[in-house]
């Protein structure tokens, strides 16, 4: 709807932080599947939703008796549920909208990294990779736990081990492995210490395809892109490398049964690996040859168009974006602090980044003005053009008693209802999304009345500045105006391009806002402090007399 | 006063005298159940509607507490909050079920003249006679964005169908399209003489935009072409900020008020004048249609309400 008006989003990447989030110290984010909402896990064991667009807190989710570090956040498909896996190996189950726990396990060992499984919409199933043991699918319905296979023994007609038990022994030691779901959530993809993929049938507990990966070491990370046609792995030997899968998007199980049976002659390991060779081809490797960092949360953007992926190097906060062909086009670079996790829109060019600190860093687009957006005939130059009038352009011509034609058809016919299908739904909407959550406004209470009351009679009286006027530059050309008595000499001004000097200081405020720890724009989230009112707004008017 | 085959006139069915001074806003909530009224008198009223009584409208709640008279009033999607907007250069916001007062929203540097939520009901805008719009979080308060949006006092604000565009209009002629997330500004929609413009909504999908101008016009135009695509005169508004709303539970129209005391209503495609409502005995400032019964809701300068419902 917004299409034809709005410039095409994708294909883009942010540049600069526009803002943080804080709320004690966040460990790791997921967006929800149209990144309007943030949930974010806490060191404190509580995990707190963000309303992505307003940047407040939209719910608190917090257990009482848990109070070990959240390790990773995962939404469901349609957003009703959030699944938190935390340092005291447990495994916990939320109602988003109402806040309540559905179910809650203990595991063996701490999960680093549990996933809903994403073709469910209100899923009770989901995968959970523990530090130093085989990734497991656990089950909140029935109550048990599933060890997944890690490699394919050598003989050739063994199944792989199976153990299906109500609470997990502890097998074989393990080296620890990555896995996720497929798009569909009927396909488990395991990366092993080995460094090989697994497609795994999770229900049967059955390896039915491998793929080493070039290199052979072990696998850290293992990710789907959202349209599930790339597959991303991340590697010991610093490697990220991409596949695409090659199996059709639904149907996957029997399409794998098909290709197993058409492999003839061959039999264990070499069937396996001739089935996976059908199932993904290598495509790109990204590494960096010249510090050659260790990557930490590789991860695809919304539309699988580009790959972005975090420095694990300690003391620095870098952010690789790649583009599927393979070209470097940015590194992001944030303060000096570590980062920990990295998770990129659904929808919007925005990145999320997670410092050790516990901030969340929202890195967007730089924007530049766009001029003919608020005069439709003005047209903006990238510079000085030379202009030839016409022979007659200046001639004076008496008017003859012009009458405006409208060359408009009024008779057409206008549809002012159909509403077009929304783009960014991918699969069927016959589940009703968890978009938002309600707004719940906080009531103000009489001592915080006062004290607003007081700011803008301060605010008025000393300086013309308005507040939040950290937003775009222009807004600083307004503060000159009083309140609204001289707007007729202001007006003019208002129309023109704020001078040079204030694009400069815009300018400098945007290159220097990436480097510093704090940034210009900020806006900080405590969790609806009034209070804090006050001091972001005395924050901005500082930022405001910096213009003049 | 024009008939279509098989067209069913409006007829009024009740008028609402609850209010001490001029009314300036009238709004139905979007399940229907509810109607809002904003009036000079300092106070907000709502009435339940009831299409099976005798009365369909019966008065619910008063909300009191803004200083100087409200210019226009606007419910949450869940119909849980509405939003006032005063001279008092403040927004408040009230709990429907209780009539009390939650927040206060203060910000504004001169009459706040315009207020609408979003349909996630998480953000609301708000155009002022400071000439800006603000974006304000419904749960905190806080103003989230100011747009620095026109150079004289801005008339109306609305959201399209998603959330993601505002529209502004304000007497210096022009309609401006923003990006609700980022603030920036989109598009400008003007002509090329530009009266001053009233009122502007979004059409129901969001592709087309309803201007009510004071040169006695109305007009509609597609906002991706910037070009205005039909034209409704007859009715009289040179004067005050008159709303106008779009009809669609029983054929596409286009209902305003008017400053010759009517309510209008023309076809929309046709743009042929279907019906003039009378009745009011003064200028008619703000009609209301129902979102699913053929209701429409008029607030006039005569402190009264009138609802008119079709004859069956």
């Amino acid at each position: 709807m917004n299409a034809p008006i709005i410039d095409p989003l994708q294909g883009d990447f942010p540049e600069v932080i526009e803002e943080y989030l804080e709320h004690g110290v966040i460990k790791c984010v997921a967006f929800n599947h149209r990144g309007s909402l943030l949930a974010a896990g806490c060191a404190d064991g509580g995990c707190v939703i963000f309303d992505f667009e307003t940047r407040g807190i939209a719910k608190e989710l917090r257990e009482n008796d848990c109070a070990a570090a959240i390790t990773s956040v995962s939404w469901s498909k349609y957003g009703h549920r959030l699944l938190v896996s935390a340092a005291d190996k447990s495994l916990t189950l939320w109602d988003v909208s109402t806040g309540e726990k559905i179910a809650r396990t203990t595991l063996q060992q701490t999960p680093l990294h549990a996933r809903l499984n994403p073709g469910l919409s209100s899923p009770s199933l989901c995968l959970a990779c523990p530090l130093s043991s085989a990734p497991m699918i656990v089950d909140f319905e029935i109550g048990c736990t599933t060890l997944l296979p890690v490699s394919v023994p050598e003989m050739p007609d063994v199944l792989a081990p199976q153990q299906r038990s109500k609470c997990a022994e502890s097998g074989p030691p393990f080296s620890p492995a990555a896995a996720c779901f497929n798009k569909c959530g009927d396909l488990v993809y395991v990366g092993n210490a080995k460094g090989e993929i697994l497609i795994v049938d999770y229900k049967s507990v059955r390896v039915l395809a491998l793929v080493p990966v070039t290199g052979g070491s072990a696998v850290k990370n293992i990710v789907f892109s959202r349209n599930g046609q790339y597959l991303l792995t991340n590697s010991h030997d610093r490697t990220i490398r991409i596949y695409e899968n090659l199996l059709p998007g639904k149907n996957v199980l029997s399409s794998l049964e098909e290709l197993g049976k058409n492999v003839d002659g061959l039999d264990g390991v070499e069937k396996m690996k001739t089935v996976g060779s059908k199932c993904l081809t290598l495509f790109r490797e990204f590494q960096d040859l010249v510090t050659k960092m260790h990557w930490k949360a590789p991860c695809f953007s919304g539309d699988g168009e580009w790959v972005v992926g975090g420095s694990a190097c300690k003391g620095e906060h870098k952010i690789y974006i790649w583009d599927r062909a393979g070209h470097l086009v940015k590194i992001l670079e944030g303060p000096k602090e570590a980062l920990i996790d990295l998770a990129w829109h659904p929808v919007h060019p925005v990145i999320v980044s997670v410092s050790l600190t516990g901030l969340v860093y929202i890195w967007a687009k730089d924007y530049t003005e766009n001029w003919s957006a608020f005069a439709p005939d003005f047209k903006e130059l990238e510079e000085n053009e030379e202009y030839v009038e016409r022979e007659d352009e200046f001639d004076l011509i008496p008017e003859t008693g012009k009458v405006k034609v409208s060359s408009v058809n009024e008779d057409e016919e206008v549809d002012i209802e159909t509403v077009e299908k929304d783009a960014f739904s991918d699969s069927d909407m016959s589940v009703e999304e968890l978009r938002y959550l309600p707004a719940e406004p906080i009531p103000d209470t009489n001592e915080e009345e006062q004290d607003e009351l007081k700011l803008i009679e301060a605010r008025i009286s000393a300086s013309p500045a308005s507040e939040e006027a950290g937003q775009n530059g222009h807004v600083a050309d307004h503060t000159s105006s009083p309140l609204g008595e001289e707007m007729g000499e202001t007006r003019g001004k208002r129309k023109r391009k704020p001078s040079e000097k204030a694009m400069e200081l815009q300018a400098e405020k945007a290159k220097s806002s990436k480097a510093s720890g704090r940034t210009v724009r900020e806006k900080s989230r405590a969790s609806g402090d009034q209070e804090i009112d006050g001091s972001v707004n005395g924050v901005d008017d500082d930022d405001d007399d910096a213009y003049f | 006063m024009a008939e279509e085959a098989a067209y069913i006139p409006y007829v009024h069915c009740q008028t609402l005298n609850s209010h001490g001074h001029a009314l300036s806003s009238v709004k139905f909530s979007s399940d229907g159940r509810l109607l809002a009224s904003a009036s000079g008198d300092q106070t907000i009223r709502t009435y339940a509607i009831n299409l099976k009584g005798d009365r369909i409208a019966e008065p619910a709640q008063v909300f009191t507490g803004h200083d100087s008279g409200i210019s226009d009033v606007a419910f949450s999607t869940d119909a849980r909050f509405i939003a006032s907007a005063s001279d008092d250069k403040t927004l408040k916001l009230w709990d429907v079920e209780t009539g009390s007062l939650i927040k206060t929203l203060h910000g504004h540097t001169n009459y706040v003249f315009c207020v609408n939520f979003n349909p996630q009901s998480n953000m609301i805008a708000s155009g002022s006679f400071d000439e800006t719009v603000r974006i304000w979080d419904v749960t905190t308060g806080k103003c989230l964005k100011v747009l620095p949006a026109h150079s004289d006092p801005v008339t109306a604000v609305d959201f399209n169908r998603d959330g993601s565009l505002i529209v502004s209009s304000s007497y210096d002629g022009l309609c401006r399209i923003w990006d609700s997330g980022t603030g920036h500004c989109v598009k400008t929609l003007m002509d090329d003489e530009n009266p001053p413009v009233s009122f502007v909504r979004f059409s129901p999908n969001g592709k087309f935009i309803l201007v009510g101008t004071l040169d006695n016009t109305l007009r509609l135009w597609n906002i991706s072409s910037a070009k205005y695509i039909k034209t409704y005169t007859g009715h009289a508004n040179s004067q005050y900020s008159v709303s106008s709303a779009f009809s669609v539970t029983n054929g596409k129209r286009i209902v305003s008020g008017s400053e010759d005391n009517c309510v209008y209503m023309w076809e929309l495609n046709s743009r042929k004048l279907l019906q003039k409502l009378e009745g009011h005995t003064e200028p008619v400032m703000s009609v209301a249609c129902h979102p699913t019964e053929n209701l429409i809701a008029s607030g006039s300068l005569d402190k009264s309400i009138r609802i008119w419902a079709q004859e069956n």
